[in-house]
């Protein structure tokens, strides 16, 4: 059955401390955005990322 | 799309409490959940769950724990009972909503149609959103809640999909049907992520999960996840029925993805029940999905060279020859096949049907000027006034139905005749399973099942006391 192939087990992901910086973005065109998001995207926290973090869930 | 398919969904929300650290989540959830004030029944029964028995024919001794969460447990101040920490509520919609782990979790009542099933996912986006508002109001701490499934430093969390098959299937023609799926829809209903969180480093990738799976199959939920799941909990007769659980979906904000990602996954087990699924065996599946995921190129391929469309177009084409179709499943396939064609050629038409598409859309627009993980998060923020989906929304780039979901009808499943006894006699109704309602009678309780496959009740006004649920629930289950 396929789940008894033995092969290496990929890693866990590791915990990391929120201190890595964030990605690059895809290097396409960069569009120009309607009014509403560009409100929105005002009030983002930019640390919000670094500052959630979470249990593990199922 | 109504294939016939019992079918839930289950989504764990992410929730960050301003000043709150991972080790008050358990406490901060279980007192989210309970700030819920609509109607509710607290008593499921947790005698009929069975997590570590595997579809394979064998049962686990325990399942594995994520040593990293484990030390956040042992550091946890407060100690409660399990109801208590649970705060388990049975909706009277027939759905369920409960801490799980840490996470608000709200599960749709069984559906078959797939339009009451979206409707039933956004129901849950009304619970939380108001269980936020009255959770500020009960602590005076400020919450967010996210529909998404990682946390970015390593932590993830689940949407769940239950698919109820007939157990004569058998485990390996199941697998073998749909495996190939559950790695090629990935590039319809992926719900894009910001970063990786192991592996090769990303800027971007299709899928929130990807990074999380470790073995092709095993009944694991919470640490080394597979993208098979094999626990065997089928919440109905066990000698008909199986469950298959799928743990490797995104949360998708997009409600047409929600629609697509289940509407693949019914014609994939329509097909290995009727013996004419297109064979992809996958030499590594967790390899093929994190390629894909990662695909900057957009040809999605395994590493065998096959690509998500060929996969998809097989099983489209195989459900036309194959598949008593009506009209609104062939229009589910033009659907799938258009948004194919539109991820394919990059049409932005994409944008509103694809949540990594929308996503990556998004985060080449703020490029510069935010972290990409802020963004991620941001578009999944279920505010309808800070969110980015909603931001989309009302720019009509996307669809927003949030505002069209009637919350307390119960679909026209065994989920009708739960809904019924909570709505009409709430003080008769001592315990609830998934399969079964047991209800005070007399001086005594009986336990009364539910199967999956009974109607909802035919006239259900003709019903005027338990006795007579009890009779006709017997006559309809006869």
């Amino acid at each position: 059955m396929p789940e008894r192939i033995n092969r290496p087990k990929p890693a866990e992901p590791e915990r990391k401390l929120g201190e890595d910086e964030g990605p690059k973005n895809p290097n396409l065109q960069k569009p120009s955005l309607p009014n509403e998001l560009l409100r929105r995207m005002k009030n983002i926290d930019p640390d919000q990322a670094k500052k959630y973090r979470q249990r593990s869930g199922q | 799309m109504n294939l016939g398919l019992l079918t839930g969904i289950e989504t764990e929300y992410g929730l960050f409490v301003e000043g709150r650290t991972p080790t008050d989540q358990v406490e901060d959830a279980a007192e989210f959940v309970r700030s819920h004030l609509g109607p509710s029944f607290v008593g499921w029964n947790y005698d009929h769950e069975s997590p570590r028995n595997d579809l394979r024919g064998f049962k686990l001794e325990r399942l594995s724990v994520d040593p990293e969460d484990w030390k956040f447990e042992s550091g946890s101040r407060v100690r409660q009972s399990d109801a208590a920490v649970r705060s388990d509520r049975v909706m009277h919609n027939g759905g369920r909503y409960y801490n799980d782990h840490g996470h608000p979790e709200y599960a749709t009542p069984e559906c078959l149609d797939t339009a009451d099933l979206v409707c039933h996912d956004l129901a849950g986006h009304a619970t939380l959103r108001h269980c936020a508002t009255q959770f500020t109001e009960r602590t005076g701490r400020r919450c967010k809640v996210y529909k998404n499934n990682t946390d970015f430093h390593g932590a993830s969390y689940g949407t769940h999909e239950s698919y109820l098959v007939p157990r004569a299937v058998g485990f390996e023609a199941l697998y073998a049907a749909v495996m190939p799926m559950l790695v090629a829809r990935t590039i319809l209903c992926g719900a894009g992520k910001a970063c990786a969180e192991s592996g090769e480093p990303c800027d971007f990738q299709l899928s929130q999960r990807a990074d999380f799976f470790m073995e092709s199959a095993n009944a694991e939920t919470l640490y080394r996840r597979p993208i098979f799941n094999t626990r065997d909990e089928p919440h109905a007769d066990p000698r008909k029925w199986m469950r298959l659980h799928v743990i490797s979906g995104d949360a998708n904000m997009n409600p047409n993805a929600t629609a697509r990602k289940v509407s693949l996954m019914h014609i994939a087990l329509r097909l290995a029940e009727a013996g004419h699924a297109p064979r992809w065996p996958l030499a590594d599946p967790v390899r093929a999905i994190r390629q894909i995921s990662r695909d900057t190129t957009r040809k999605f391929e395994t590493p065998e060279g096959v690509s998500a469309y060929a996969i998809l177009d097989s099983y489209l084409e195989a459900a036309v020859q194959h598949l008593d179709l009506c009209s609104r499943g062939r229009e589910a396939l033009d659907e799938i096949a258009r948004v194919m064609n539109w991820v394919r050629s990059l049409d932005d038409q994409a944008i509103g049907a694809v949540d990594w598409v929308a996503k990556e859309y998004l985060l080449r627009a703020f490029s510069g000027d935010l972290d990409g993980r802020a963004v991620d998060l941001a578009y999944c923020d279920l505010d309808r006034d800070e969110g980015l989906y909603y931001g989309l929304a009302a720019a009509g780039m996307v669809p927003d139905l949030d505002d069209l979901v009637e919350l307390t009808e119960a679909p026209p499943t065994r989920a009708a005749w739960r809904a019924l006894a909570l709505e009409r006699w709430p003080e008769a109704v001592r315990a609830v399973t998934w399969s079964s309602l047991t209800l005070a009678v007399g001086s005594g309780e009986i336990e009364v099942a539910l199967p999956p496959d009974i109607a909802a009740p035919p006239n259900p006004e003709s019903i005027l006391s338990v006795e007579d649920f009890i009779t006709e629930l017997e006559r309809c289950n006869a």
